[in-house]
């Protein structure tokens, strides 16, 4: 049932990949960056916020009339501050649907993960407050909708016993407190949450993308600023208590569910909405999986060189005081409760070589279920039987372009993560003559299962980043497929044969 | 080309955003309709007498539990009407809240009708009587479309409040 949801999902970004891949580049993909987008769409709505709090009166008369001279008599910036936050805010809502769908359906979510799924649940929750508290603010007949439908699920839960909607009801029994507390919310008591929200939501990853390529930002900015511009936001009419609005504009992002508190009731509203909730954060145990093991340090190799921490996505090795007595300070040391199993520090690691002659071969970390001297031994099954020239595929398990490779029949070798392939191992491939290219297969910018394996591999190649691939590579041997990782039928099999034309040239 | 895509698609996105953020719009009240809200909380009375005790049975009581009398804290359930000319537009009978049955029982209910000329009738009970009413309030008038009419009890008069 889960395996056919990923799936279901998998081929939805499918359908999106051709028309996106059209338009733009895998940094500037807003498919590539949707947590990064949502930020960014955060910050256009406090900047534009900031602006209309400025001009904002805090109470029932004076609140509706400030938003109207914002709108109207302003509205060359006012008005434009109002739109874009409302239409960023709006965005934000397509961006973070998105996000979680595609975390979901690539599996990022489980395990180890799971930290940063479940605290993405209440930065969904905040959200939404605060727009309803948003709406509620501008005090038309909209905001009266919202006050007395707010009011309708508040009275349902049965911890307050005075009715809070009939305050909503005639404008002699409206006060300014409700009203107050609305706009402490939504100005400065949610945001305050989210941001700290957002901070601990990435608390546990290293080095996390939050923000979009300098382009995507300027280009989404522009958008939003034409929209803004071409159909401004404007309110209703002034709320009137004495009075039943016959027909709204609702805003569908962020006030979807309050029809439903009419067909249905407030009561299954919260069940739905909890019910949903409740599901999301079980999703990461559901069910039960077998946990890898974690990648562990065999001191004997390990020389203190920190390479392991910077290159882990997740923060799961840190440098800890020497243990055994040696000359180093420092040695690595993994949390297992963070480590996902990806390989990316095997990666990392210099002592990682399959050229050494003595002894077996450990590095200073590994993969107890994918030992790098499991690796080296594939590489040799793999490698040249006398046919000329020979190309040895390295595949990232997670990349559905292995199993087109598998079909066709090709020598590969799968690792965890393209980062776990040390790139001596690509030198060794080469130069100890198993194989006359090796092409590399993962997943495309933004896209890697493991976050940084496809980033570090190129950049290690590109001998950039430590540890680096030696000099008498010659890169012509070197091929890389990045694929983003919803396409199917990617073409790998016809990238191999134009790979191994040109060996033959 | 690819510039031409692009415009597009941020197009597009734009063109989602903007649209779904007013359309498609929510009817809230049909047409020629007018909504009539009852809103209150409102206790209903006690069941039965406060009872003196007798000496003797002061003296079997724990000193820390002595009191005068015994008063039943229970209420009774409050029934409310709600007529357009012949027509029920609302009935119930309401508990009262709280473990011991001794709060006030709350009403909330909103009602749609159609606008024009009524004759309201509104009726409560609350002392455990079958027919009858203890509070009762009548009222002829015009709802415009799409007013929003409020009857509440007020405890203070005593009575019903329309408006
Ligand atoms: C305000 C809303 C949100 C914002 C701003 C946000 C932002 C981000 C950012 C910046 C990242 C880091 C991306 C990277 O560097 O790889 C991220 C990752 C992630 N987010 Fe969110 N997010 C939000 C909501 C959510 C929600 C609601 C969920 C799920 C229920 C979620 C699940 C995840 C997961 C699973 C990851 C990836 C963790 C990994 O690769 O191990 N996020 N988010
Ligand atoms: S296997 Fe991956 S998650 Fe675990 S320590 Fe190494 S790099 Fe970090
Ligand atoms: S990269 Fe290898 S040698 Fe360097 S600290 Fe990590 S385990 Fe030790």
């Amino acid at each position: 049932m889960i395996a056919r949801l990923h799936r279901l999902g998998r081929a939805f970004f499918g359908v999106l990949r051709r028309p996106m891949a059209r338009a733009f580049d895998a940094a500037e993909n807003p498919l590539n960056h949707l947590g990064a987008m949502t930020i960014f769409f955060l910050w256009i709505v406090l900047i534009s916020g900031i602006w209309l709090l400025i001009f904002f009166r805090t109470s029932v008369s004076g609140a509706f009339e400030s938003v109207e001279y914002l709108t109207r008599e302003q509205w060359y910036l006012g008005g434009i501050m109002r739109s874009l936050h409302r239409y960023a805010s709006d965005a934000a809502i397509i961006t973070i649907l998105l996000h979680i769908v595609k975390e979901f359906v690539f599996n990022r979510y489980r395990s180890n993960r799971w930290f940063t799924w479940v605290t993405g649940i209440p930065l969904v929750w905040m959200i939404f407050v605060l727009g309803i508290t948003g709406y509620w603010l501008v005090w038309d007949e909209l905001a009266q909708y919202v006050a007395i439908t707010s009011a309708e699920l508040m009275d349902s839960i049965p911890i307050f016993t005075d009715s809070m909607a009939g305050n909503f009801l005639s404008d002699d029994l409206l006060s300014n407190r409700f009203f107050t507390l609305m706009a402490f919310l939504h100005l400065i008591g949610l945001p305050i949450f989210l941001v700290f929200g957002i901070w601990l939501h990435v608390f546990r990853l290293n080095g996390p993308r939050i923000n979009p390529a300098r382009r995507l930002m300027a280009a989404s900015l522009i958008a939003m600023l034409v929209l803004s511009a071409l159909y401004p936001a404007i309110s209703h009419e002034q709320a009137e208590l004495a009075m039943t609005p016959q027909s709204l504009r609702l805003d569908w992002f962020y006030l979807h569910v309050y029809p439903l508190v009419q067909i249905w009731s407030p009561g299954w509203v919260w069940v739905f909405l909890v019910g949903i909730s409740t599901v999301i954060v079980i999703a990461p145990w559901a069910p039960p999986q077998k946990k890898e093991q974690a990648a562990l340090v065999t001191l004997d190799f390990c020389n203190g060189c920190e390479r392991c921490v910077d290159d882990c996505p997740f923060g799961a090795v840190e440098m800890v005081p020497r243990t055994d007595g040696t000359n180093y300070t420092h040695q690595a040391g993994v949390d297992p409760d963070l480590c996902i199993s990806c390989g990316i520090c095997v990666g990392a690691c210099p002592t990682a070589t399959p050229f050494r002659s003595r002894g077996e071969l450990l590095p200073g970390i590994d993969l107890p279920d994918r030992m790098a001297s499991a690796l080296r031994e594939d590489i040799i099954a793999a490698g040249k039987q006398g046919e000329s020239p020979h190309v040895i595929v390295f595949a990232c398990r997670d990349d559905q372009q292995v199993q087109e490779i598998e079909k066709a029949g090709l020598s590969f070798v799968k690792v965890n993560c393209m980062g776990q392939l040390p790139p001596s191992y690509v030198d060794f491939t080469l130069s100890r003559g198993h194989a006359d290219g090796v092409l590399l297969l993962g997943c495309l910018d933004g896209n890697c299962s493991y976050r940084y394996g496809a980033e570090w591999t190129e950049q290690r190649l590109a001998r950039q980043r430590d540890p680096m691939l030696r000099r008498r590579v010659d890169m012509s041997r070197v091929a890389i497929g990045w694929q983003a990782p919803w396409s199917e039928n990617s073409g790998v099999v016809q990238k191999y044969e134009a790979f191994l034309r040109s060996l033959q040239q | 080309m690819k510039l031409v895509a692009e415009i597009f698609m941020y197009a597009v996105f734009a063109a989602v955003v903007g649209a779904l953020s007013v359309w498609p719009s929510y009817e809230l009240v049909d047409e020629n309709h007018a909504i009539v809200s009852l809103v209150f909380s409102h206790a209903g009375e006690r069941i039965g007498e406060c009872r003196k005790f007798s000496q003797e049975e002061l003296n079997k009581l724990p000193p820390n539990m002595r009191k005068p009398a015994d008063c039943p804290r229970e209420r009774h359930p409050v029934r409310i009407e709600l007529r357009s000319g012949d027509r029920v537009l609302y009935e119930e009978t309401l508990p009262p809240s709280g473990i011991w049955a001794d709060g006030k029982a709350s009403i909330y209910q909103r009602m749609m009708v159609s606008s024009g000329a009524h004759e309201l009738f509104v009726g409560m009970n609350d002392s455990g009587e079958q027919s009858g009413f203890d509070y009762e309030k009548s009222v002829t008038l015009d709802l415009a479309p799409g007013r929003n009419l409020v009857i509440r009890f007020d405890a203070q008069t005593q009575g019903f409040l329309i408006r």
